[in-house]
Parts: C-alpha cells; sequence; structure tokens
C-alpha cells in the first residue's frame, strides 16, 4: 500500500512512510508534519474482512487505555503526549483508514484476497484525504466509524503532509 | 525449613521474568533468584543458515539494540572473511553504533529511570512512570525524546530503518552517508551533546541530594568486564577486552576478543533460561561480574572526548579507589556515556572521510570460525560462528549483555530484599525497589516493570507448605 501511494503522491511536501512502530517511535516520526494519515490493520467483533474505515484516533482507544509500557503507547496516548510536549509541532490532522482482517498477531507473507481487494481502495480515499482536489481516480469511501477499544491494531503505513 | 517470596510478573525480557525470594528459618533471605522462563533459542536455529544472512538474522534478538547484535554479526562475518574495513566503513560503522547507544541510553534513563528519580521510589506508580514525567516535567520528557530521535534518525539514514536496520554486512556497509545527511547531523548534534550534559546535570542534583542512598544502593563487590582502546579509553566497536576487580587489580588486560574463551565460561541453572557467565579463574559463581556502563567506566582509564572524560573523572572519584560499586551509579556512567557517543558523532560527522564511497571489501577466502564482539549499551556482546566451507552455520555462541549481569543482577535483587525483609516481615516500599534494582542494569524487561498506572509486580509469603500467607501489590 505504502508502495502504491508513493507511486501515486508526487506531492515533495507529503512523505509516504512504510513503518512497524507505534508509541514514542511513532511520535518522533510525526513531529513537524501539518497532517497525519495512518493506515493500519483492524480486527473489530462485528466488522467484515476487508472492510475500510475512517476513524478518529480519539475513537479508536481513550488514551493511555492499553498502555502497558512506553513501547505500547495507543494511537491517542502517542498524539495526546505529542500535543503536551510539541504543542506547535504536531499534526493539527489525524486520520486513519483501517482494513478490517481476521488477523493481526500471526504475519505471513501473503494478504487475504479481501484485504487486498482494500488495497486500491484505501489508496484512492487517502488520496483524495491529501488532495480533495485530486482526479487521479474515483476515491470510493469508508465507514465513518467508532472502533471498540478492545480492538487489535498494528500499525502499518502512514502518509504525513508538511 | 525455607519459605518462599515470589515476585512476577517481571516482564519482557524479550519474554518474562519473575523474582523469587527463598528465606530461611528466621524468616531472613537466604537467596534471591531473577529468573527468565522463555528460551529464545537463536543459537539453535540460526545452525543451517548462511554466515552473510546473520547480520539481519540476529538482529531480530532484541527490538531496542538490533544495532548491537547486527554489527556484532557482520565483525564475525570480517573475521571469517579475513578481511579488514576500510576506514570509510569502519566509521560508518562506528557512527551507526554510537548513533544506537545515544537512543538507548536516552531512552532508559528519561522513559524509564528518570521517574524514580525525580518522583522519588515510593512515589504512587500511577504518576511514577514517563505519563507522570511528561505532565509534570514536560521540558525534561522533551530533552529525552530528541536526544532518542537524533540516535534513531541516524541509524534509520545508514540502516533505512529506526529497528532492525540493513546497514553492516560482512566486508563493510551496504550504504555510504550522503553530503546532505552528514550536514544534517552536524546541524543538530551541538545541541544533543548540551541536552546530554543537562541529563547528567539532572542525575548529579539528584545524587547531591540523596548521596547516602546513591551510593549504598545495592553496593556490593564485583569484577567488571568491558572493551578498551589501545590507550585505555573507555571501547565500544573494537579494542580489547579488561577484567578488573573491585579492589581496582586489573585482573585480564588486552584480552584479544577472539579469545574471550580463555576469560570467560558459562554455567547453566535449572530454575531459569538466561544462563551465567562468569571469569574462570575465579570460578562459579564467584566469577561474578558487570558489563555496560558501569562494568565500562569501572575498567577503563579515560574517555576519548573532553567533555566526556572531565565527567570520567569526577564518576572516578566517588570510588574510594576509582572502581564504583553502587547499582546505581548505573544511570550515571550511562548519562557519561551518552555525552562520549554525542561527541563521538560529531567528530565522526565532522571528517568528511564519513561521506567515501569506499565501504566494501570482497574476500573469496572463508575461516571456519569468525568471532565478533562489541560493547552493546547494555554490555559486552559475543557472537561467535563456527561454519562450513560452502558458508553454511554450524554452530552459534552468544552471550549477551543480560546474561553478562545475571549474576549480578541476582545479587542487587538480593542485597535490596536483604535490607527489606527482616524476620519474616516484609518492609513497605520493597517492590519498588526491587524493581529500581532491576533497573539498574537495564534488561529489557526494564520497559514492562514500569507500568502506567499499574505496577505488574507482586510479592507472594509463601509458607514452606507452598500456601499462600501474603500477597502485596504496588
Amino acid at each position: 500500500m505504502a508502495q502504491e501511494l508513493a507511486r501515486e503522491i508526487r506531492d515533495e511536501n507529503i512523505d509516504v512512510r512504510d513503518v512497524s512502530v507505534d508509541g514514542l517511535n511513532l511520535l518522533e516520526l510525526i513531529v513537524g508534519y501539518d497532517r497525519l494519515v495512518v493506515i493500519d490493520a483492524i480486527m473489530t467483533e462485528v466488522g467484515e474482512v476487508g472492510e475500510i474505515y475512517r476513524i478518529k484516533p480519539e475513537n479508536v482507544c481513550a488514551p493511555s487505555c492499553s498502555a502497558i509500557s512506553p513501547h505500547h503507547f495507543n494511537l491517542a496516548t502517542t498524539i495526546e503526549i505529542g500535543k503536551k510536549l510539541f504543542p506547535m509541532e504536531m499534526p493539527e490532522e489525524v486520520t486513519v483508514f483501517a482494513v478490517g482482517t481476521r488477523e493481526v498477531a500471526r504475519v505471513t507473507e501473503e494478504m487475504t484476497s479481501k484485504v487486498k481487494e482494500a488495497i486500491p481502495k484505501v489508496v484512492n480515499l487517502v488520496l483524495e484525504q491529501v488532495d480533495p482536489t485530486n482526479k487521479y481516480r474515483d476515491a470510493g469511501h469508508a465507514l465513518d466509524s467508532n472502533i471498540p477499544s478492545n480492538c487489535h491494531r498494528k500499525p502499518q503505513n502512514n502518509a504525513c503532509q508538511r | 525449613m525455607t519459605k518462599k517470596i515470589v515476585i512476577e510478573p517481571v516482564t519482557r525480557i524479550e519474554g518474562h521474568g519473575k523474582v523469587t525470594i527463598l528465606l530461611n528459618d528466621a524468616g531472613n533471605v537466604d537467596k534471591a533468584r531473577f529468573h527468565v522462563t522463555q528460551v529464545r533459542g537463536f543459537e539453535k536455529f540460526c545452525e543451517g543458515r548462511l554466515f552473510w544472512e546473520m547480520p539481519l538474522i540476529t538482529a531480530r534478538i532484541c527490538g531496542i539494540c538490533p544495532v548491537s547484535h547486527h554489527l556484532a554479526s557482520a565483525k564475525a562475518g570480517d573475521a571469517i572473511l579475513g578481511v579488514k574495513l576500510t576506514p570509510t566503513a569502519e566509521n560508518l560503522r562506528r557512527l551507526i553504533h554510537m548513533a544506537q547507544i545515544v537512543q538507548s541510553h536516552a531512552l532508559h534513563f528519561f522513559y524509564l529511570a528518570s521517574p524514580d528519580l525525580l518522583f522519588g521510589m515510593d512515589a504512587d506508580p500511577a504518576k511514577r512512570n514517563i505519563m507522570g514525567l511528561i505532565a509534570e516535567m514536560p521540558e525534561i520528557a522533551k530533552k529525552g525524546v530528541k536526544i532518542r530521535a537524533f540516535g534513531q534518525k541516524i541509524i534509520e539514514m545508514l540502516g533505512d530503518k529506526r529497528v532492525h536496520p540493513n546497514a553492516a554486512i560482512p566486508g563493510g556497509m551496504s550504504k555510504a552517508l550522503s553530503p546532505d545527511k552528514r550536514a544534517e547531523i552536524l546541524s543538530q548534534v551541538d545541541g544533543v551533546i548540551a541536552d546530554c550534559q543537562f541529563a547528567i546535570d539532572l542525575f548529579k542534583d539528584y545524587r547531591a541530594q540523596h548521596v547516602e542512598m546513591v551510593t549504598n544502593f545495592a553496593d556490593f563487590d564485583s569484577a567488571y568486564l568491558g572493551l578498551i582502546d589501545d590507550k585505555g579509553n573507555v571501547e565500544y566497536y573494537d579494542g580489547k577486552l579488561r577484567l578488573r576487580g573491585g579492589d581496582h587489580f586489573i585482573l585480564e588486560d588486552n584480552v584479544a576478543p577472539e579469545n574471550y574463551l580463555s576469560v570467560i565460561e558459562e554455567r547453566v541453572e535449572d530454575w531459569t533460561y538466561l544462563k551465567f557467565p562468569y571469569y574462570k579463574k575465579l570460578g562459579y559463581p564467584g566469577g561474578m561480574y558487570r558489563v555496560g556502563p558501569l562494568g565500562r567506566l569501572n575498567v577503563a582509564d579515560g574517555c576519548t572526548t573532553p567533555l566526556a572524560n572531565k565527567e570520567f573523572q569526577n564518576f572516578k572519584g566517588l570510588g574510594g579507589n576509582g572502581v564504583v560499586q553502587g547499582s546505581l551509579y548505573y544511570h550515571y556512567a550511562r548519562l557519561i556515556e551518552m555525552l562520549n557517543c554525542a561527541e563521538e558523532i560529531k567528530s565522526l560527522v565532522e571528517d568528511e572521510l564519513i561521506c567515501g564511497k569506499d565501504i566494501w571489501v570482497k574476500s573469496s577466502h572463508i575461516s571456519d570460525e569468525g568471532i565478533g564482539v562489541i560493547e552493546a549499551p547494555r554490555g559486552t556482546l559475543f557472537h561467535h560462528y563456527w561454519v562450513e566451507q560452502s558458508g553454511k552455520i554450524r554452530k552459534v555462541n552468544l552471550i549477551v549483555a543480560t546474561g553478562n549481569n545475571n549474576l549480578a543482577m541476582n545479587r542487587a535483587v538480593y542485597e535490596v530484599a536483604r535490607e527489606f525483609i527482616k524476620d519474616g516481615r516484609l518492609t513497605e516500599g520493597i517492590l519498588n525497589r526491587v524493581e529500581v534494582a532491576i533497573r539498574c542494569y537495564d534488561p529489557c524487561l526494564s520497559c514492562s516493570s514500569h507500568a502506567l498506572g499499574h505496577m505488574p509486580l507482586e510479592i507472594t509469603i509463601c509458607e514452606p507448605d507452598g500456601n499462600v500467607r501474603q500477597v502485596l501489590r504496588n
């Protein structure tokens, strides 16, 4: 997904990063940007595999609710810490696109077909998010969602705009 | 008849650990055991792999100091190939290594250890953590984030990733440093050096207010192990091994790293998966030695950079004979090293050689054995491979920093427990102090022993028949 986005986005003010970090490691990467788009996998109790969600980080989990160590602050906590430490340097707008999966803890080299099918749709949604005037493709749609706090997430890719 | 006290979980030494305190009939501490209850198995499943794959495979041993395993493994590969690196390649490896020490030490001090010092060991655990620090002392927390980000950024520049970088290969490095990235490092390094000095002052202020406690906390006699350069200075990347006793007497000096087995042996105990290295000539367990920041500074005669060397001289003055043995002084030593490495980064990057393109030496020679030794943030790290002529690994021996400190961590827990358990009664505060004692050594588990709002430590006092008499939780 990151490779696809990097191909499509030619604006030098936008960085596409493929990372597997969270907590303070993520904070170090997002300080200094105006807008942040996070693309992630998500496992919900009722959702379908391949379903795409558009989420505000504060709706993923309450700050600190899953924090057991400085390595595992959830996204909401990371944003909250960033705003306290670097109030002038944090992205003003944060959006999470999440793709429903059946499994987030087991690492494999292949995606399931339903998750794979979601990739171009998410790419279009991100393109629309970072540049609403873009005429590349039909942007598709995502569910605007509040996700229960016991969800499982695995950070995947980020698009940051300076 | 003995009673047993169990402290668990002390989680995440890339697995799980726990502490058991065994009492004697009088209700005083007989033994303290720090258990590591998960086997990692890297030594076994690396057998059959090719030696040039090892820098990437072994980096996965640790998510906190992958650069150390990556470089120690590449050094073992250099030895197998029988090559000497080009000056640029060696400087690039030193640069990424210094960056890792800076970020790792910053992580430990600011995120994990400083809340104990700034809020006090008996402060509410809900506040005594990085979140409390951010809420009440954001300027201090901000410096920690910035120092760490500086180190991580350099690792990413050279290895494409902040965790598990792809930088070193047997014979050199896979990528050169571009001039614009060199300029970026140079533009930030003076600020980082200033922030390292700030951190040192923070510790010195704390010590000035708690001299007796800092000096006596988990203070015990041991030997110390570390690498030194040809002038006896602290050395992180290369050099020779020195072992110094707590009495300042040098037990072993200028030992070539490939001869480490002439100095060290390992013992296995049936109650933990972590092995116990010890100094052969003093036997087990009398041959206990300590590694890491305290070990390195205690064995050395100086630091290579001016600001760090000045602090080093001050550090040496704290020990009556030039050897400093209190476990809390690990933090002071760690901060001096952070400053030393930041200054080293500046020195390496000021030299235009760092942007050279000659970064790899070819070789068709394959020795049947290769040893790579390096000073990881937590201490001396040994990678030893035996290979076939095809390059396939026959056997692997890894002695990691936390392992080197295994006897010492057990001893530190024992010292704290002895002070806080008298006649079968536990004094308030033992949980916090056991945790702080372990954290001085900065094993990977130090992260999770710093839970936010809920301390994951628990003491269970068992009667001799195994029935639980009392459970204490923070």
